[in-house]
């Protein structure tokens, strides 16, 4: 029971992690612009598609195939942006909902297109296949790999957004947006470049993810729900929130499939439910 | 002769559909400061939002050292000199009090280190958070904060409302400092008339939108008449707002 108990809480962090990755950029970009980029799941899905493509048909190394993943789905968020999604910042929310939801159909649909519905095998290199075992539990080394990578990101976040100018400025227009223009700051560069930043990260979550859990066209609507879920529990624009609610949802969600099977998912509603009941504007909310 | 700072042309603006300033034309020559006085709503407030653009500009042009900034975006008016304090501070809120100076600071004359020594009280909360600060604080912050963009032109927004007199007057003197001393130039917005009439060149007196009165600062703060009518202030006593 404690053994299972060591092992539950160590894959459910390292899944935590993952939807920490995929979910942060929209943190962000939600606190700061109040758009709501329901598409968000749809970056991550293209990385998981440049990760098995650039694998399968030009041999690259997994771990090459990471920063080309980041950059791809940063790349394409910024073209979408400029596009469709910035005519769309005074809209109301329903229409930036009905907008980015008609732009994950459109991903899903494309995906289904080019890659079929299959589910795409991924080849993790070797030196990512095992594990070792510690006072009982398992410790697979990819699972330690996606948490060291987790937590490298986390911590470079956190410096870039409390101890740069750029940070600051991110950081004030997210606080008051007009009094930010009024003294120089570019509010829509800055947007720019975190929004690409947050796309570009869901981008390399779904490219750490696929090993873990598959990918095919779905993907983009299957973790939206988990990126929603840990936005509104962790709260808007609070990377110390995302982190939080991402380490409780993964690991209510594992331990909720090992010791409840049946309940699937049910258990991290509930804890959403709860923590939204408790604390209405997430955890570490300040709206 | 100096050189025309800011040039408002024939402006009409407001918000949305609802238009608000209609006709004002104004200038603001370098070095000579401009009180702007008016009752409650009159769009004082609104003036100063329309030459940061940020309201809705139906006709009429803006002009800043010569050149047609009608439709310049707001962040690049401040860039190119102009600095604005709101009537309600905005003092971002989950900054430090450092950081609202160094998030938007420029080069020039009024370094962070100098505002601090402007503003002694703030020196001392450098590290508390903007919603830490009490309303007198927040004031001298938003001042201290325009100040360090190092504007040619500070646009201040009743920066004495709602402050405690001792307050004031230490604000009166620094604004006083910043026009005399330092050669900045200000448009006062400010319900204490006499003393933005005492720290100002020019004045004009808004009423729904339209400038209805220009005359020299120390001309109108001894035409207690006019200002009675315009303004509804009693001298020598401030009516209030
Ligand atoms: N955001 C807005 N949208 C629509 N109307 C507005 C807005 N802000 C102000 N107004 C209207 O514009 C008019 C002028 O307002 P403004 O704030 O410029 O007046 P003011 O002279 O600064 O008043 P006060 O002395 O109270 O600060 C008012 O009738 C007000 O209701
Ligand atoms: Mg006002």
């Amino acid at each position: 029971m404690l053994t299972s108990l060591g092992g539950v809480l160590f894959d459910g962090f390292a899944y935590g992690m993952l939807l920490f990755l995929l979910s942060v950029g929209l943190s962000v970009t939600l606190g700061m612009m109040n758009f709501i980029n329901l598409a968000h799941g749809s970056f991550g899905m293209l990385g998981g598609y440049v990760t098995v493509t650039l694998m399968d048909r030009l041999g690259w190394p997994f771990l090459a195939t990471l920063p080309a993943a980041f950059v791809a789905a940063a790349a394409l968020s910024v073209v979408l942006e400029r596009l469709l999604f910035r005519h769309s910042y005074r809209a109301g929310e329903l229409d930036q909902v009905l907008l980015t939801i008609g732009v994950v159909f459109m991903s899903v649909a494309s995906a289904a297109y080019i890659w079929g519905t299959v589910q795409q095998p991924v080849q993790l290199p070797d030196y990512f296949t095992g594990s070792f075992t510690f006072l009982g539990v398992n410790f697979a080394y990819y699972r330690l790999f996606l948490i060291g990578t987790a937590l490298v990101v986390t911590l470079l976040l956190v410096a870039g957004l409390e101890w740069t100018r750029f940070g600051a400025q991110v950081r004030a227009a997210v606080d008051n947006q007009r009094m930010a223009r009024g003294l120089g700051i570019n509010v829509n560069l800055a947007f720019a470049i975190t929004f690409a930043l947050g796309s570009g990260l869901a981008g390399l979550g779904g490219s750490l993810a696929i090993a873990m859990v598959g990918l095919d066209p779905d993907f983009a609507f299957a973790y939206l729900v988990y990126v929603l879920i840990v936005v509104s529990v962790g709260g808007l624009a609070s990377i110390g929130g995302s982190f939080a609610a991402a380490t409780v949802l993964g690991i209510s969600d594992i331990a909720g499939k090992y010791y409840f099977p049946a309940l699937g998912s049910f258990l991290i509603y509930l804890v959403m439910v709860g923590v939204l009941m408790w604390r209405p504007a997430g955890l570490f909310g300040k709206r | 002769m100096a050189d025309t700072l800011l040039e408002l042309k024939g402006v009409r603006a407001g918000y949305g559909d609802a238009v608000v300033l209609d006709d004002v034309s104004l200038e603001v020559p370098a070095g000579e400061s401009v009180a702007v006085l008016g009752r409650n709503g009159v769009g004082k407030s609104t003036l100063l939002l329309t030459i940061m653009g940020f309201t809705e500009l139906r006709r009429g042009s803006i002009l800043w050292q010569g050149e047609d900034i009608t439709y310049l975006a707001p962040h690049l008016r401040a860039r190119r000199g102009l600095g604005w304090v709101a009537q309600e501070r905005e003092i971002f809120p989950s900054l430090s009090v450092e950081e609202n100076l160094t998030v938007t600071a420029r080069p020039g004359r009024w370094s962070v280190k100098a505002a601090f020594e402007l503003f002694p009280r703030l020196a001392e909360r450098r590290l508390a958070r903007g919603n830490q600060l009490s309303g007198g604080e927040q004031q001298m912050l938003a001042i201290a904060r325009a100040l360090t963009t190092n504007p040619r032109l500070l646009l201040l927004d009743e920066p004495l409302e709602g402050l405690a007199p001792i307050i004031v007057e230490e604000l009166a003197r620094v604004i006083r400092r910043m026009t005399a001393d330092e050669g900045t130039t200000v448009v006062l917005v400010e319900q204490h008339a006499e003393i933005a009439l005492g720290l100002t060149e020019h004045a004009v007196v808004l009423e729904r939108g339209s400038i209805v009165h220009r005359a020299r600062s120390r001309e109108l703060l001894a035409n207690a008449a006019l200002l009675d009518r315009y303004i509804g202030l009693k001298l020598p006593e401030a009516a209030g707002a």
